[in-house]
């Protein structure tokens, strides 16, 4: 399985975040994808919740639990998600993987100031897409980290830097529904 | 050019003065509840557009709206008042807010406007700072609403 459902909403400004896009409970939400490790089923588990994955180990979070989703229970698209940089991982089971978008920066909003509480510290905001709302998580609150803001610049990336079939050989996803998210009006990754 | 100026300014200052003697209103319901707002905080009327559910520690502001490009922040303002809303019956209010343009899901009933006297708004400050009083539109006493602060300072004294 390949990345066929790459895409970029623009490519006009020439950056871009590029998200894992999940479904957990009614919600879409969006990781950026720099620090997906691996998406693995969850009988990759151990008894403890613990997975094992190119000799890293990734502890489990109850990220539904944790983002206040009521998570529909484990089912044929149930993954698990492995998170992680050089400081942490985790592992979180989402509903159903989505596939990965670019996302041109100028279409990401941050969450509107009207939301006051800790959603604050969970997601950094949204993006629309033709059929979808996704909700980006905030991925240093999801390893547990110290947060720190303009995350997301830490993910931006450039078109011209990237090449057809990079990502490919790092990360394969399940392109479930992705049909879905290719819906977005775009124009392929150059 | 400044004759013509002058001999306007007159008949602008006694529009302005018939202004300042009305107010413009616009009337509504939530789940049946009808509320009275100042034209001024109103952006526009639209259907409905259904929700995305933000998970949200907010009292009253759990969810988000498409709008144009973008997305909408929802007060739950129903809930506010412990009713439902059926938002498959309803319109979608756009609120000139200080924090920027919010939702409000109001009933189907389409909005009216009304033209309030002065004498017929009552300014008071209740135990609700979103409720700034009361006026009197048509034949109606109704609850006079601060959309454009919504959930601000009701969330200050919190």
């Amino acid at each position: 399985m390949g990345l066929r459902g790459q895409r970029a909403v623009t490519i006009s400004s020439g950056q871009a975040v590029r998200f894992l896009v999940t479904l957990i409970g009614g919600s879409s939400v969006a990781f950026p994808a720099q620090w997906v490790r691996g998406i693995v089923m969850p009988a990759s588990a151990g008894p403890n919740g613990l997975v094992t994955w190119a000799g890293v180990e990734y502890e489990r979070t109850d990220l539904s639990a944790r983002l206040k989703v009521v998570s529909k229970g484990v089912s044929s698209d149930t993954r698990l998600i492995l998170y992680g940089n050089d400081e942490r991982s985790r592992s979180f089971a989402v509903d159903k993987v989505v596939g990965l978008l670019d996302v041109e920066g100028a279409l990401i909003h941050p969450l509107p100031p009207q939301f006051r509480g800790k959603e604050r510290e969970r997601l950094l905001g949204f993006f629309v897409g033709a059929s979808f709302v996704a909700l980006i998580a905030n991925p240093l609150w999801v390893l547990e980290l110290p947060l720190r803001a303009q995350t997301l610049e830490m993910f931006a990336i450039r078109f011209a830097e990237s090449k057809a079939g990079e990502s490919d050989s790092r990360l394969h996803v399940p392109m479930v529904g992705v049909d879905e998210a290719m819906s977005m009006s775009t124009s392929p990754v150059s | 050019m400044l004759r013509s100026q002058l001999r306007r300014h007159p008949h602008t200052t006694a529009s302005g003065a018939a202004h300042a003697r009305v107010q413009n209103m616009v009337v509504f319901s939530v789940a049946g509840k009808r509320l009275a707002a100042r034209t001024e905080e109103i952006g526009g009327v639209l259907p409905w557009p259904g929700t995305t559910a933000v998970p949200s520690d907010t009292p009253l502001v759990t969810s988000l709206v498409r709008h144009e490009e973008s997305c909408l922040p929802v007060f739950d303002l129903a809930a506010k008042f412990n009713r439902t809303v059926r938002e498959e019956e309803s319109l979608c209010l756009i609120v000139k807010h200080v924090d920027g343009p919010l939702a409000i899901c109001i009933d189907s009933q389409v909005p009216s406007l009304h033209v309030v006297p002065r004498s017929g708004v009552q300014y008071q400050s209740g135990l609700d700072p979103d409720i700034a009083g009361s006026c009197v539109a048509g034949d109606e006493q109704l609850p006079l609403i601060n959309l454009a602060t919504l959930g601000v300072a009701s969330q200050r004294q919190a």
